[in-house]
């Protein structure tokens, strides 16, 4: 069989040009500023996520509903209607600014995949009001009842004229829709007959047929109906011109504005089911947060903690390094933003328990070469070059995995995955060029020149007799 | 020099002593019709979650099953945590109560439909509009103690429950409430299924992604029978806990699933690539001694990339409260199998097939001998 030495593409060539070792330091250090000034509470920059508000967007970090409380709810659209991904747009988009209308801070309207879309609103007050705003179909139908069975203002039909709250006979044709409202004219009021009410006008065309409609059926019923259900059923006592007129069903001032919002921003393409709903109180996701944040902190001393006890001078390097890896990871949240959610912060945990690993592989080889009688300059570099593989390697495996549970996974789980992979991706970056710098720097001084530094015993190691020969020959570093 | 290949058989004894009760576990869980083995939350299999706290202290969950089955909740499954907060499972998904169009939502009294067009107010005369009994029936405002929500549904089956609950003489008013979930069959059904499909997509990706970067189908699958054996350790240990603690599996479990398959072939890796290094390095070596030596040379290593996780995840387990709790645990044993079957079962496989592969090269290379002999 065939042997491959087959390399990933190594970060060795490319930084071991003169240029880029004097510049890394320099660079490290300018994003590591950046980095704390974007981690300070109330400082501004752009959020990545949305680039056209500016540079002056102020930052936050961004808390899951679990750990702020609020509402979750999911919606389907029921699998007969196959909604298309722009229907799901509209859907969306309806759904959202339905809900900005309650005042609701911070809410998530997402779709997921083909025919569901997930509401997260925090801080709600009121849930039920808004599941009863969110998921109305919101179509308006005004439906001419017959005159031959309803009969008149004049002369009762045989059939009553349906009252509020009815359905009404689906073979009955609408005549106008609430798709041919002008929303600019939808407005909830308080009549001065003293009673809420709800304006509302045609738009174009539609405003002169439904005046010239009104005109025809003097006298006549006819039904407002919304989602099949009569809001009112009033007779038409002259020609309404203009095509505006007003809805009056035993509205109060919550009701005539949630139908008011609902014919604003139009119907929904299809009716959709309420699949998943879940409150969580504000209170307990706090204490969640609390917990997690300690547990989390005190996981992440007893690393630092061990890497300083097993490793010594490299486990210093690799604790400052994680310090830093947490500083960028952080703002890199902030900036996109990442909402963090429990198992998010777990995973943030995590990735400071597996961004330690690849300098523990890097250590674990200098070791090696030290033993294997590498001076501690060469040793360093050979330990940083030969365990990038493995390294590579390993954090594409946890790429696959997060990106996996990232593109086909549930919202919940997504954020997770999205902690992981800027986790792993940062472990790469702070391992091969801020471990490798700070210890590039610090192998070259005089102190660094003692074993137990190292963790080796004094007959392993052969920085100091070369290092010191070679000093005092006045020869550079082989 | 230790001898991990030469005591392969052992280890994958020990392997087989927890793989053998978990898949029997595992198996239990559609045998027993869900009863045994494997126990899912509502994220699976749909239902709805109520977590109350009475004022009484000494409120009993029993006394909540009596109140709840006269109401005609099916089996109802009560837990009380340490903070006094009973956790209600229920499998029923329609106690919440459904949304209702506004327009609708009070029994109208008014006997004549009104409306009217801005254009003839005077046509519409407005008798009804005083009947809205729209004010819903709030809760007494009672202080509350702080971090205490108390939000009982006042509509609905829920509310009837709630109710009944607060008015049985041995558990009286409800102080506070907590999370409310209610899961439709349709997400729950979904949910397994999805669990199921990330999971083997995720082993695939891995299988292809060693496959491609060791250029060589054995490395790719024995990697990936050291996943197979660690999901499987993990699944098994929680059908275990699940038959015998009740310890539920929620959405969380397929993220810690994942997380596990992604880091457990760290290890593997390690040793893989010191095989390969070594393999060129002492060629002619016998492969099983390649494979040993290699193991030992980055042992070290993998204990302490481990170490470093298992760290961070026992602060959790132990400080991070119990939402996240078995999600944590499921990564904790998944990462500590991943360990273990890195280094003493991918490696002796590896060497089994190799072996497998020589005898049978050496057996096609004597047969062809004797063939041209003839």
């Amino acid at each position: 069989m065939a042997q491959w030495r087959n390399h990933a593409p190594s970060p060795a060539t490319l930084l071991s040009s003169r240029l880029v070792r004097r510049l890394l330091p320099l660079l490290i250090l300018v994003l590591g500023a950046f980095a704390i000034y974007i981690d300070l509470p109330g400082s501004r920059f752009m959020v990545l996520s949305n680039p056209d508000t500016g540079f002056t967007q102020p930052l936050e970090t961004k808390l899951g509903l679990d750990l702020k409380g609020g509402l979750q709810i999911k919606y389907m659209v029921p699998s007969q209607y196959s909604p298309s991904s722009e229907d799901m747009e509209v859907i969306r988009t309806i759904m959202e600014n339905r809900i900005n209308t309650t005042g609701a801070g911070e809410i998530v309207v997402q779709t997921v995949g083909s025919n569901q879309i997930q509401v997260e609103v925090p801080d709600v007050k009121d849930p039920d009001a808004v599941r009863q705003l969110v998921r109305q179909t919101g179509t308006l139908e005004f439906v001419l009842l017959p005159p031959e069975t309803y009969g008149t203002s004049q002369a009762a039909g045989s059939v009553a004229v349906p009252q509020k709250g009815e359905k009404i006979d689906p073979s009955l044709e609408a005549q106008f829709t609430g798709a041919e409202l002008d929303a600019g004219k939808v407005l909830a009021r308080y009549d001065t007959t003293y009673q809420w009410v709800v304006d509302f006008g045609f738009k174009g065309d539609a405003a002169t047929r439904f005046s010239d409609w009104t005109g025809e059926h003097i006298d006549d019923f006819f039904a407002i109906v919304l989602d099949g259900k009569v809001v009112s059923a009033p007779s038409i006592n002259a020609k309404i011109e203009g095509g505006s007129g007003f809805i009056y069903g035993n509205f109060d001032a919550s009701s005539a504005k949630e139908l008011a919002t609902i014919l604003r921003y139009g119907a929904l393409p299809y009716p959709v089911e309420e699949l998943d709903v879940r409150e969580i109180p504000a209170t307990l996701g706090q204490s969640f947060l609390n917990q997690t944040l300690f547990a989390g902190g005190v996981g992440i001393l007893l690393v630092m903690l061990f890497m300083l006890i097993y490793y010594r001078l490299p486990g210093v390097v690799a604790d400052l390094a994680l310090v830093y890896y947490g500083l960028v990871v952080l703002a890199i949240f902030r900036i996109i933003p990442v909402t963090l959610t429990l198992a998010g912060i777990a995973g943030f945990v995590l990735s400071v328990g597996m961004a330690v690993d690849a300098n523990i592989l890097i250590f674990e080889r200098t070791k090696e070469e030290l033993r294997a009688g590498k001076t501690l300059i060469a040793a360093t570099e050979a330990g940083f070059n030969r365990a990038w593989n493995s390294i590579f390697d390993s954090n594409v495996s946890s790429m696959i995995t997060a990106a996996i549970l990232y593109f086909f996974g549930s919202p919940t789980v997504r954020g997770f995955a999205l902690v992981l992979m800027i986790g792993v991706a940062m472990s790469m970056f702070s391992a091969i060029t801020v471990s490798r710098t700070m210890l590039r720097g610090i192998v070259q001084q005089r102190f660094a020149e003692r074993a137990w530094l190292f963790g080796v015993s004094n007959e392993e190691f052969q920085a100091r007799a070369l290092q010191g020969r070679y000093r005092r020959e006045g020869r550079r570093h082989v | 020099m230790f001898d991990i290949i030469g005591k392969r058989l052992w280890f994958f004894l020990f392997s087989g002593l927890i793989l053998v009760p978990g898949l029997i576990f595992i198996v239990l869980t559609p045998l027993s019709n869900g009863k045994q083995g494997l126990q899912f939350s509502v994220d699976y299999t749909g239902g709805t979650v109520w977590e109350i706290k009475f004022v009484n202290p000494d409120a009993d969950g029993a006394d909540v099953a009596r109140v709840l089955t006269e109401y005609g909740i099916v089996e109802p499954e009560i837990s009380k945590d340490t903070a006094g907060y009973f956790k209600i499972r229920m499998k029923e998904t329609n106690l919440m109560p459904p949304p209702t169009l506004p327009p609708t939502a009070g029994p109208s009294s008014s006997a004549s439909p009104e409306a009217s067009s801005s254009a003839n107010p005077e046509a519409s005369a407005s008798a009804a509009a005083s009947a809205s009994p729209s004010a819903e029936a709030t809760p007494a405002p009672t202080p509350l103690p702080s971090g205490c929500v108390r939000r009982i549904p006042d509509v609905g089956k829920l509310a009837d429950i709630a109710v009944a609950l607060q008015a049985d003489p041995n558990l009286g008013p409800i102080e506070c409430t907590r999370e409310q979930t209610t899961v439709g069959p349709v997400v729950s059904g979904e949910m397994i299924q999805q669990t199921i499909l990330l999971i083997f997509a995720g082993s695939i990706g891995i299988l292809i992604w060693i496959g491609i970067r060791f250029r060589s189908i054995k490395f790719g699958a024995t990697a990936l029978a050291a996943l197979i054996h660690d999901v499987i350790v993990v699944v098994g240990i929680f059908a275990i806990l699940g038959t015998l603690f009740r310890v539920q599996i929620d959405s969380l479990f397929v993220t810690a699933m994942l997380t596990v398959i992604g880091f457990s072939v760290h290890d593997t890796i390690v040793v893989f690539d010191r095989i390969r290094e070594n393999k060129t390095r002492h060629a002619g070596e016998p492969f099983d001694q390649i494979v040993n030596h290699s193991i030992l040379q980055t042992f070290g290593r993998s204990i302490n990339t481990s170490f470093t996780v298992v760290l961070t995840l026992t602060a959790l387990l132990l400080f991070a409260g119990a939402s996240i709790q078995y999600f944590v645990l499921a990564l904790l044993i998944g990462i500590v199998s991943g360990t273990y079957s890195s280094i003493f079962n991918a490696s002796p496989l590896l060497v089994i097939w190799q072996l497998w592969e020589d005898r049978r090269r050496a057996r096609e290379l004597a047969l062809a001998r004797a063939s041209r002999r003839r």
